[in-house]
C-alpha cells in the first residue's frame, strides 16, 4: 500500500471518520495504531527495530533529563545518539564502508576477505533517526521537555503520514498537536484533500510520467550528451514532482486529522541562488542540518576558512545522507563547493553586475540568476542520478560538453519520449508550472482559486481528479522513500 | 458507563454537524464532483473497451465461446500473432500468441486450449528475440477473460475488476488505445519505415538488449529455458507434435539481430536444451528479407506476408510428415 493507491485513500478515509468518531482521549490510539498497520504492511520486518527505536529514545529522553549536570546530560545524549547512528550505520551505510574498503584493499593489493552483505535498509529509518536526534538534542539543550506519555511520543515518532519520508518535524511542533483536541473542521478537511489531490496529481502526471523516460537515458549504455542534458533536466523536474507530492500527500493528510506539518518546498527551481534554493528544496531537512551540524560546527569559529569548512562538511553529511554511495558524497560535495564560492564571490559577482549595467534591468538579471542556479543544481544531479562514480565523470564529462548543448541536438534528444507523450507531459507541466506563477504572485493558488467563482473551482478541481484518473501514471516508488 | 456514552456523545455532535451547513456543503460538493468526474469519464472508459488493443485477444474470446477442433495452434509473442492464417490451407487454427507474451503464458493457454487440439494436432510454439529475456509482470489484464483467474501471476483482485469493467482507470491502457487512434502521429524518425526501418529496428535493438540486461540480472532466464524445457515434456506427453519457429524478419531488422546477437539472446540457451524436436528458422529467409512489401514493420508481417509465410511451414510440416 503506497500514498498512490486506491488501498490507500480507502484506509485513510477509514482512518478519518474514525478519529472524528471516537473521543479525543482515545484518538492517540488511532493513530499509533494506524502508524504501525501502515509501517506493517510496507515493511513488516523490521517493526521490531521501529519499536526498539522507539523504545530506546523515550527512555534515553527521559534519563537526559533526569541528569543533574550538563556534563552528564551531554554524555547520555551523545550515547542515545551514538545508538541511533549506529542503527542507521549497520542497515545503511555497512555494505558502503565494506565495499570502499574492499576496494581499496584491491588497490593496495592487500588480503581483504570480509564479503557483501545482504542488509535490506528498513523503511523511514534515515527520516525517523533524525527526528530521534532532534529531540534527543533538544531535551539536552532545555528547548524540550522529555515526553513522559509513551502512546504520544510513540506518534510523533511514526506519524504514518511523514513516516516514509517527512516532513521532517521537531518534537515541539508535532507532540502538542497531538494532545489537543482536533475539532471537525470543514476548512481542515477541505484544504487536506486539496492538497492530497494536488499531490496525485504532481507524482502520477509528471514524476511517473517523466520516471522511465529518465531512465531510459541513464541506463542505456551509449547515451548521447544533448540526450543526457535533457534527461538530467528532466530528471531535475521529476524529483521535485515526486518529492513535493509526497510532501502535500503527507501535508494534506495531517491536516484532515488536524495536523500542521511544515512546508518542505517553496518553489526550489526558481532559487536565485544556491543559498536560496536550499531555503526552498527539502527545508525541513536543510533546518536540521543547519540546527544540528552546521550550527554545532561553527561554535566558537570565527575564521571565515574555518566557517567554509563547516559548510562543505554539512553537505557532505547531507549528501551521506541520501545514499550509502560516493556519488552521493560527491553530489553533496559539489553543493557545499557552491554555497562556499557563492558566498566567497558574492561581491565580486555583484560589482560585475554593476559594471555589465545587469542590475539596472532587475528582471532580467533575476531571471539569469534563477537559470545559472537551475543548471548548478542540474550538474549537481547528474551524480545524484548516475548509478557508479565512473558513469557519474563519464555523464558529468558529457553535460559539461558544449556540443551537448547545441539547439538540434537538444530538440532531436526529445525523440526520447514519444511524440504523444511529450505533448501529455508538456500539457500537465504548463498546467504545474500556471499553478507555481500564481502562487509566486499570490500567497497561495488556493487561497486565489476559492476568489474565484464557483464554477471555476469546481472546474479546476474536476479537472485534477479526471486527469489522475485517465493519464496519471502509477506503480514507480517515491524515489525519497528509498532513502 | 463513561467509556460508553462518550463516543455516543461524540456520535451525537458529529450528527449534529453533518446536519449542519459546514458539513452539508462539504458533502454536495463531493457529490457535484464525484457524479461529474463519473460523467466525464464514462465515454473515456468506452473509447479504450473499444480500442483494438484492449480487444487484443478478440479471436480467443470468441474461440473460447464457441470452441471447435483445432489441427493446429501457434504459440508467441507479436510476431507469431502477426504470422499465421492458415484458413487457405484447409487447417483449422487458434492463435494463441499475444504481444509479448511470456512462456510461461505460453504454456498456460496451451494447458487450458490444448484440449481442443485434434489427436496428432501441431503446436507451433515460436521462438522470438525476447523469449528467454521475457519477464511476466506485464499485461496481465490480457489473459484475465481467457485464462482462469487462479492462472493469473500476481493476481490482483482491484485490477481484475478495474480491467474488467473500468479499462480507462489504467493510464497505460489508455494510452495504448489513444495511440491506436493516432497511429500516424509519431516523430518522422519514429516512423516504421523511416530510414529503411533501421531506426525502428535500432530502437528495437536497444530495448531487447536492455531487456537482456535485466533478465541476467533478475536470472529469469535459467527460468524461461525451463520453463520451454517443461512445456515441450508436456507437449509430448499429451501427444502434441511440436515444432519450434521462428518468423521471418526484413533486412534492416535482420541486421541488428544478426547471428552473433541471436546466439547471445537464444541459441546458446536453446542448443544446450538438446530438444528432439524439428526447429524451422525463417528468420533470415532470402524469400521474406528483402520485400518489404510482406511487412508492417521490420519485424511484424502483413496480411500478404501471413498468407505467403503460412503456406510455407505449411508445407514444411507437410515435409516434416506432421501434417
Amino acid at each position: 500500500m503506497t500514498f498512490i493507491s486506491i488501498e490507500f485513500l480507502l484506509f485513510f478515509a477509514i482512518i478519518v471518520f474514525t478519529y472524528y468518531l471516537i473521543p479525543h482521549r482515545l484518538r492517540w490510539i488511532l493513530l499509533l495504531a494506524a502508524s504501525y498497520v501502515f509501517y506493517a504492511i510496507l515493511s513488516i520486518q523490521f517493526i521490531p527495530l521501529l519499536l526498539t527505536s522507539t523504545a530506546f529514545t523515550y527512555v534515553t529522553g527521559i534519563i537526559i533529563e533526569k541528569q543533574e549536570t550538563k556534563k552528564q546530560k551531554k554524555k547520555v545524549m551523545l550515547v542515545g545518539i551514538f545508538v541511533l547512528l549506529f542503527f542507521l550505520g549497520w542497515f545503511k551505510y555497512f555494505n558502503f564502508v565494506n565495499d570502499s574498503f574492499r576496494a581499496i584493499a584491491k588497490y593496495m593489493d592487500w588480503n581483504y576477505t570480509l564479503p557483501y552483505q545482504e542488509i535490506v535498509l528498513p523503511l523511514a529509518i534515515s527520516f525517523y533517526t533524525l527526528q530521534a536526534v532532534s529531540y534527543l538534542v533538544d531535551i539536552y539543550y532545555g528547548k524540550q521537555k522529555a515526553e513522559r506519555h509513551y502512546g504520544y511520543f510513540s506518534i510523533y515518532f511514526a506519524f504514518f503520514p511523514q513516516l516514509v519520508a517527512g516532513p521532517i518535524e521537531r518534537a515541539k511542533k508535532l507532540l502538542p498537536q497531538f494532545k489537543v483536541e482536533q475539532k471537525l473542521n470543514y476548512e481542515n478537511l477541505h484544504y487536506g484533500m486539496k492538497r492530497i489531490a494536488w499531490g496525485f496529481f504532481k507524482k502520477t502526471l509528471i514524476a511517473d510520467r517523466l520516471a522511465p523516460i529518465v531512465s531510459s537515458v541513464f541506463d542505456n549504455p551509449n547515451p548521447t550528451g544533448s540526450q543526457i542534458v535533457l534527461a538530467t533536466i528532466l530528471f531535475s523536474i521529476q524529483l521535485f514532482a515526486d518529492f513535493s507530492a509526497l510532501s502535500d500527500i503527507a501535508i494534506g493528510c495531517a491536516k484532515m486529522l488536524g495536523i500542521n506539518l511544515s512546508e518542505n518546498f517553496k518553489q526550489p527551481h526558481y532559487a536565485v541562488s544556491i543559498a536560496d534554493f536550499w531555503s526552498r528544496w527539502h527545508i525541513t531537512f536543510s533546518t536540521w542540518l543547519r540546527d544540528y551540524i552546521f550550527i554545532p560546527l561553527c561554535k566558537g569559529k570565527k575564521k571565515r576558512s574555518e566557517i567554509y569548512l563547516a559548510i562543505v562538511m554539512t553537505f557532505l553529511v547531507s549528501g551521506i545522507w541520501h545514499g550509502a554511495a560516493w556519488t552521493f558524497v560527491i553530489w553533496g560535495f559539489i553543493h557545499g563547493f557552491y554555497r562556499v564560492f557563492g558566498d566567497y564571490t558574492k561581491q565580486f559577482r555583484g560589482k560585475m553586475a554593476s559594471f555589465i549595467q545587469l542590475d539596472q534591468s532587475p528582471v532580467l538579471h533575476k531571471w539569469i540568476k534563477i537559470a545559472i542556479t537551475f543548471l548548478l543544481v542540474c550538474f549537481s544531479r547528474v551524480f545524484f542520478r548516475s548509478d557508479s562514480v565512473t558513469q557519474a565523470f563519464e555523464n558529468a564529462q558529457l553535460f559539461l560538453t558544449i556540443h551537448s548543448w547545441r539547439p538540434s541536438g537538444i530538440v532531436q534528444a526529445f525523440e526520447i519520449f514519444s511524440l504523444l507523450d511529450l505533448v501529455i507531459f508538456l500539457f500537465f507541466f504548463i498546467i504545474v508550472q500556471i499553478f507555481h506563477y500564481i502562487e509566486r504572485n499570490n500567497v497561495s493558488t488556493w487561497k486565489w482559486l476559492s476568489g474565484n467563482s464557483i464554477t471555476a473551482r469546481f472546474a479546476f478541481y474536476i479537472f485534477i481528479i479526471v486527469s489522475v484518473l485517465i493519464f496519471g501514471v502509477s506503480g514507480q516508488g517515491f524515489i525519497y522513500g528509498g532513502f | 458507563m463513561r467509556f460508553i456514552s462518550e463516543p455516543f456523545s461524540n456520535l451525537c455532535e458529529i450528527s449534529t454537524k453533518l446536519k449542519g451547513f459546514v458539513m452539508g456543503r462539504l458533502f454536495i460538493k463531493l457529490t457535484i464532483i464525484i457524479t461529474v468526474v463519473s460523467l466525464l469519464f464514462i465515454p473515456v472508459n468506452n473509447f479504450v473497451k473499444q480500442s483494438h488493443d484492449y480487444n487484443i485477444n478478440h479471436a480467443m474470446l470468441a474461440f473460447k465461446k464457441h470452441p471447435y477442433p483445432v489441427d493446429i495452434i501457434n504459440l508467441g509473442t507479436s510476431h507469431s500473432m502477426y504470422a499465421y492464417y492458415f484458413k487457405p490451407t484447409g487447417l483449422s487454427h487458434l492463435d494463441l500468441a499475444l504481444p509479448a507474451q511470456t512462456i510461461q503464458y505460453d504454456y498456460k493457454l496451451l494447458r487450458e486450449y490444448g484440449e481442443y487440439l485434434k489427436p496428432d494436432g501441431v503446436v507451433i510454439i515460436s521462438i522470438s528475440q525476447i523469449t528467454f529475456a521475457n519477464s511476466e509482470t506485464n499485461y496481465v489484464g490480457n489473459y484475465y477473460k481467457v485464462l482462469d483467474r487462479t492462472e493469473i501471476e500476481p493476481f490482483d483482485l482491484i485490477d481484475y475488476y478495474s480491467y474488467l469493467y473500468l479499462p480507462a482507470l489504467d493510464s497505460g491502457r489508455f494510452n495504448s488505445a489513444l495511440a491506436g487512434k493516432f497511429k500516424n502521429f509519431k516523430w518522422n524518425s519514429h516512423q516504421s519505415w523511416k530510414n529503411n526501418g533501421k531506426n525502428y529496428s535500432e530502437r528495437k535493438y536497444e530495448k531487447v538488449e536492455a531487456q537482456y540486461r535485466e533478465a541476467i540480472e533478475n536470472k529469469t532466464i535459467e527460468q524461461n529455458v525451463e520453463q520451454l524445457r517443461e512445456m515441450v515434456d508436456y507437449c509430448s506427453e499429451k501427444g502434441y507434435r511440436v515444432v519450434l519457429t521462428m518468423e521471418p524478419v526484413q533486412q534492416s531488422y535482420q541486421e541488428y539481430f544478426n547471428e552473433e546477437v541471436m546466439n547471445k539472446l537464444v541459441f546458446q540457451y536453446l542448443k544446450p536444451l538438446e530438444l528432439d524436436i524439428p526447429f524451422l528458422n525463417y528468420m533470415s529467409d532470402h524469400r521474406f528479407v528483402n520485400n518489404r512489401e510482406y511487412f508492417i514493420d521490420p519485424d511484424h508481417l502483413n496480411s500478404e506476408g501471413r498468407k505467403k509465410y503460412s503456406w510455407i511451414v505449411y508445407k514444411d510440416l507437410k515435409k516434416l510428415g506432421y501434417l
